[in-house]
C-alpha cells in the first residue's frame, strides 16, 4: 500500500513538475537582484504572507522547544541579546555587558517595554527565569539553564524547592541590572541567550490567565511584532507594534502565517503566489529540490548541524575498522547525488562555520572515497564484523543516504543490513544505553549555540546522547577544562585536542561524521532580508517587501 | 422503537470502555517517549518531572482508571507534546472542520451520486449510463491524494479559480472548502452511483413495477415513489458506516488541503507518542462510528416496516 502510494505521488509530482515548468517556460525570472541589499524601492504596501508548515505548538518561552515556535518567538519578543549575521551576540534589550570571572552582568535599556505599557525590567527575568526552572513547569529546555548556579538544583529538587528557588544565581540589582552567577565561566553562554528559553514573560499576564496566557486575546510581548489573530492549525496574524523601542527600523507592518504541513502544496501556495516565503524547508519536498535549487527563489546557508553516523564500540570494537568504514565512505557522492541541498562533507565533529574552525578541523578524514587505504586499515583489523545492521529513522532523506553507504561499504566487503524505525521508536531503541543489536545508526546534532563545545561535550562518557561506548577520561577532562576556559585561542586548541582525539591519526573514530547541514529556503525575489542566521533565526525586523 | 434505540445506547458503553483499555494497552506495547521530540536527550530530572506532572508515573491500572474517569466528566486531559493546549481544546477547535469537511462531501456524494445512479439505471446502456459508470470507475481507483495533487494544480495553480488550500471559518461558505470537499466526496459518490444503479436495475424488475405499470400509473412516479424508495435502502445502510469513515479518513485530504481537522493530529500525536490525544480522539471517532451505525438503524426501520416490527 505505502509503495503504491509513493509510486503513485511520485507520477503526480512529475507530471505537475512537467506542467509547471511548461508554464512558467516563457516567464522570464524577476529583476535579477534578488539578494542584493537596496535593489529595488520599498513597496506601498509592506505585508508579508509566510508558510511555516505546521501550528507553533506553543508561545511560551517555557514550553516551547521546536523551530515554528521559535520563529514566531523570535518576532514578538525583546531578549537581552540577539545573534547577528556573523553569528556574534549583539545587543537587543541589554545595551551592553560586563564578564567578571563568572559574574555576568546585563545593563537594560531604559526604553524596553511590553505592549500594555509596563517597561521590560531586569526582575521580569529573574521571574521568567524561575519559572522555567521550576520544577513544577517541566520545562525541556531547563538544562540550558544549568550552567548557572543553583539552577540544576532547583530544577531536580524533591522538597523544600522554595528555599533553592531563593538561592539561583540571578539576581536583579536594580531595575535595569541583572547580575547571572556562572558556575563556571562558559565563554558562551551570551551567545546561548539568543535562545528563546530566555526570553522574559509579562509576570502579571502569566499569573492572570495560567495556560491560557499565550491566546491573542490576553498576550503580552515586548518585540517588533504583535499576535492579532491565532486561527490553530490554519493561520496566525501578527502586526507591528509601533510602540517598540526600534520601530522606526521595521518596514513590514502586518505578517501573515499559514500552516501548510504538505510539501506539495505548499509549493502550489508559493507558486501560485498564496505565499511569499516559507520557513526552512516548508515548501521544499525533497523530490523537487533538483528544479527548486535553480531558481532565484531558492536560498541555501549554512547551518550549525553535522549529520553522523554513530557506530557501537562494542561491536566494532577494531578501530582500524572504524577507519576503514569511514574512509570508504564517499561523502561528496552523498552530497552532491543524494541530499543534493549544499551540504558540506564533513570531516569533524563541530561544522563549518563556527568560530575557532580554523583551529580545530580535521582534515585527516578524505571528503571522497579512498577505497585503498580503507581496504588497507581493514586489513590490519583483528577479526573485523563485516555483518554489520545500521538502524536509522523514517523520515524522509535517511532511506537514500542508507542505501549509499550501504553500497560504498560493500566496496569493502562490508555486508551492510539497513533497517528502518519509526522515530520515537528509534530513540528509544538506540539508547544510551547502546543496544546491542545495533552496529551502525543515523543521528544528527543541531546546534543550540554557536560554540563547538556544544557539539564536542556530547563524546563525554556520561553524555545522555552518547550511543557509541566511546568513553575516554582524557577527553572528558578536555571538556571541563575548556568549559572553564573563557579565552578563546586557549579553548579552540582544547577543541583541537579534542577532535583530534575523536577524528585525527590516532583518533579514536567512534562517529563516522558524514556532511554539515544547510538551512534551505524559498521566497519570492522582492522579499529583501530573509536569509536566515547559522542557527536558522529569522528577523522579520529585517526583511523589506520591494516593488 | 424506544427500548430499541435505548437498548442500543447502552450498548455503546461498554463498547467505548472496550475501545479505551484497547487503545490505551496498545499505546503503553509501543516504544517511545512522549517527551523527547528531538535527538536531545532529556536528562533524568526533567524526565522524572515530566512523569509526575502528567501522571505517568503512577501503575499502569491507577492511569487508566484515572483516565476513565475523565472520559465520563468529559476531560481528556492535556496533551503530552503540545503543552498548553488540553484535549478537549484540540476537540472543540479542530472537530468542526472535520465534521463539515465529512458532512460537505457526503454531501456532495448523495446530490452527485444518487441523480447519477438513477438516471445510469433508468436509461441503461445509453451513452450517459457509460459515462456515469466511467466516471464512477475513475472515482474508485484514483487515490484521493493523487486526485488533490491534480486538482490543486489545474483549478488553484493554473487555472487560479479558488485557492490552494485553506478552509476559513466554519459553517460559513468559502471557495477553499470546494476542492476538499469535492475530493474527499468522490469515493463515496462513485460508490452510490454504483449501487444505486445496481439496486435500481433490480428493483425495475419486479412484479410490484410491472403491475404498477400495468395498471396506468405514471412512469414518473413509478420510479419515483416505488422504485426509489425501495433501492435506497442499501444505501442508507451503505451511508451509516460510509459518513462515519469520512469524517474519521478524511486526513489526506486534510494534510493536502490543510485543512484545520482532527486527522492530522491523530496521525501526530500517534507518531509523538502524545498518550492522552490518541486516546480521546479515539474515543471521540468511535463514538462517532457508533452513532452513526445507530442511526442507520433508526433510519432503516422507517424504510422498512420490516425491521422496524423484528426490532420491536
Amino acid at each position: 500500500m505505502d509503495t503504491i502510494r509513493r509510486i503513485l505521488l511520485v507520477c503526480a509530482l512529475v507530471a505537475v513538475s512537467v506542467l509547471v515548468a511548461a508554464a512558467c517556460g516563457g516567464g522570464g525570472g524577476g529583476d535579477g537582484d534578488a539578494d542584493g541589499d537596496g535593489g529595488g524601492q520599498p513597496a506601498a504596501e509592506q505585508v508579508i504572507r509566510i508558510n511555516l508548515g505546521s501550528e507553533p505548538p506553543s508561545l511560551d518561552p517555557v514550553l516551547a522547544t521546536d523551530n515554528i515556535s521559535s520563529f514566531v518567538l523570535q518576532q514578538i519578543m525583546d531578549p537581552l541579546v540577539r545573534l547577528d549575521q556573523d553569528s556574534q551576540p549583539v545587543a537587543a534589550l541589554a545595551e551592553s555587558w560586563d564578564v567578571e570571572g563568572t559574574t555576568l552582568t546585563f545593563h537594560l535599556r531604559d526604553d524596553g517595554q511590553w505592549t500594555n505599557g509596563d517597561p521590560v525590567t531586569a526582575e521580569d527575568f529573574v521571574y521568567s527565569w524561575k519559572r522555567l526552572l521550576d520544577p513544577k513547569a517541566a520545562a525541556e529546555y531547563a538544562y540550558q539553564f544549568y550552567g548557572i548556579v543553583g539552577a540544576e538544583e532547583y530544577n531536580t529538587c524533591e522538597r523544600n524547592c522554595d528555599r533553592l528557588a531563593d538561592r539561583i544565581g540571578v539576581e536583579a540589582v536594580d531595575e535595569r541590572t541583572l547580575r547571572v552567577e556562572l558556575i563556571s565561566e562558559q565563554p558562551w553562554i551570551v551567545s546561548q541567550m539568543t535562545h528563546q528559553s530566555f526570553y522574559p514573560v509579562h509576570r502579571a499576564t502569566v499569573e492572570e490567565f495560567g495556560d491560557r496566557w499565550t491566546e491573542p486575546e490576553n498576550i503580552v510581548t515586548s518585540g517588533p511584532f504583535t499576535v492579532i489573530e491565532w486561527q490553530h492549525d490554519q493561520s496566525m496574524v501578527l502586526e507591528k507594534w509601533d510602540e517598540f523601542r526600534a520601530a522606526d527600523e521595521v518596514d513590514l507592518t502586518r505578517v501573515e502565517m499559514r500552516m501548510i504541513s504538505d510539501g506539495v502544496t505548499a509549493l502550489q501556495a508559493f507558486e501560485a503566489g498564496e505565499v511569499d516565503a516559507c520557513l526552512d524547508d516548508a515548501c521544499i519536498p525533497p523530490q523537487e529540490i533538483d528544479r527548486l535549487k535553480e531558481t532565484e527563489e531558492f536560498i541555501v546557508v549554512p547551518s550549525l548541524s553535522t549529520y553522523y553516523y554513530g557506530l557501537n564500540l562494542k561491536n566494532v570494537p577494531d578501530v582500524n575498522q572504524r577507519l576503514a568504514l569511514s574512509f570508504a565512505l564517499d561523502r561528496t557522492e552523498i552530497v552532491e547525488q543524494v541530499t543534493k541541498a549544499g551540504e558540506i562533507p564533513a570531516t569533524s565533529m563541530a561544522p563549518e562555520g563556527m568560530p575557532g574552525w580554523d583551529v580545530y578541523h580535521q582534515e585527516f578524514l578524505p571528503t571522497t572515497a579512498d577505497l585503498e587505504q580503507a581496504q588497507a586499515y581493514l586489513d590490519q583489523a583483528q577479526n573485523p564484523k563485516t555483518d554489520l545492521t545500521l538502524v536509522y529513522n523514517n523520515a524522509p532523506g535517511h532511506k537514500e543516504i542508507a542505501t549509499a553507504v550501504q553500497s560504498q561499504w560493500s566496496e569493502i566487503g562490508m555486508n551492510v543490513e539497513i533497517k528502518q524505525q519509526e522515530w520515537a521508536q528509534f530513540l528509544e531503541f538506540i539508547g544510551p544505553p547502546p543496544n546491542r543489536q545495533v552496529d551502525v545508526f543515523r543521528l544528527g546534532w543541531l546546534g543550540d549555540y554557536v560554540d563547538a563545545f556544544n557539539f564536542l561535550e556530547l563524546w563525554r562518557c556520561d553524555s545522555g546522547n552518547n550511543s557509541t561506548h566511546y568513553c575516554d577520561p582524557e577527553y572528558d577532562d578536555l571538556v571541563d577544562q575548556a568549559r572553564a576556559t573563557p579565552e578563546d585561542e586557549e579553548r579552540y586548541e582544547l577543541y583541537r585536542q579534542m577532535e583530534e582525539m575523536l577524528f585525527g591519526e590516532n583518533g579514536a573514530h567512534p562517529i563516522v561524521p558524514i556532511y554539515w547541514y544547510t538551512t534551505t529556503t524559498l521566497r519570492k525575489t522582492n522579499v529583501e532580508g530573509w536569509e536566515p542566521n547559522i542557527l536558522a533565526q529569522y528577523d522579520l525586523s529585517r526583511v523589506t517587501i520591494t516593488e | 422503537m424506544t427500548t430499541f434505540v435505548l437498548r442500543r445506547v447502552f450498548w455503546t458503553i461498554p463498547v467505548i470502555l472496550l475501545v479505551i483499555l484497547l487503545t490505551f494497552l496498545l499505546m503503553r506495547q509501543i516504544e517511545g517517549n512522549p517527551f523527547r521530540k528531538t535527538e536531545r536527550a532529556v536528562p533524568e530530572a526533567i524526565q522524572r518531572n515530566l512523569e509526575e506532572k502528567y501522571n505517568l508515573d503512577e501503575p499502569w491500572y491507577v492511569q487508566y482508571a484515572l483516565y476513565v474517569k475523565g472520559v465520563f466528566t468529559w476531560d481528556f486531559g492535556p496533551s503530552l507534546v503540545i503543552r498548553g493546549r488540553t484535549v478537549n481544546d484540540i476537540i472543540h477547535q479542530q472537530f468542526p472542520a472535520s465534521i463539515e469537511l465529512g458532512l460537505l462531501a457526503f454531501m456532495w456524494a448523495i446530490l452527485l451520486g444518487v441523480p447519477a445512479g438513477i438516471l445510469a439505471a433508468v436509461r441503461p446502456n445509453s451513452v450517459f449510463d457509460y459515462s456515469a459508470m466511467f466516471f464512477s470507475n475513475v472515482g474508485y481507483a484514483l487515490p484521493s491524494f493523487f486526485v488533490a495533487t491534480i486538482a490543486i494544480y489545474f483549478f488553484a495553480v493554473r487555472w487560479s479559480l479558488v485557492p490552494t488550500s485553506g478552509w476559513g471559518d466554519s459553517w460559513t461558505f468559502d471557495s477553499r472548502k470546494l476542492l476538499p470537499s469535492l475530493t474527499l466526496g468522490l469515493l463515496p459518490m462513485a460508490y452510490f452511483a454504483r449501487l444505486v444503479r445496481g439496486t435500481m436495475l433490480e428493483t425495475l424488475q419486479q412484479d410490484y413495477v410491472r403491475t404498477a405499470k400495468a395498471k396506468g400509473l405514471r412512469w414518473r412516479r413509478i420510479v419515483g415513489l416505488h422504485v426509489l424508495r425501495n433501492s435506497l435502502i442499501p444505501v442508507v445502510t451503505a451511508a451509516g458506516p460510509l459518513l462515519g469513515y469520512i469524517i474519521t479518513g478524511s486526513f489526506v485530504i486534510e494534510l493536502i488541503f490543510n485543512v484545520p481537522g482532527i486527522g492530522r493530529y491523530y496521525v501526530t500525536a500517534v507518531e509523538g507518542r502524545d498518550y492522552s490525544v490518541v486516546m480521546g480522539l479515539t474515543v471521540i471517532l468511535s463514538l462517532i462510528i457508533v452513532v452513526a451505525n445507530l442511526i442507520v438503524d433508526v433510519l432503516y426501520g422507517f424504510l422498512d416496516p420490516k425491521t422496524r416490527e423484528a426490532a420491536a
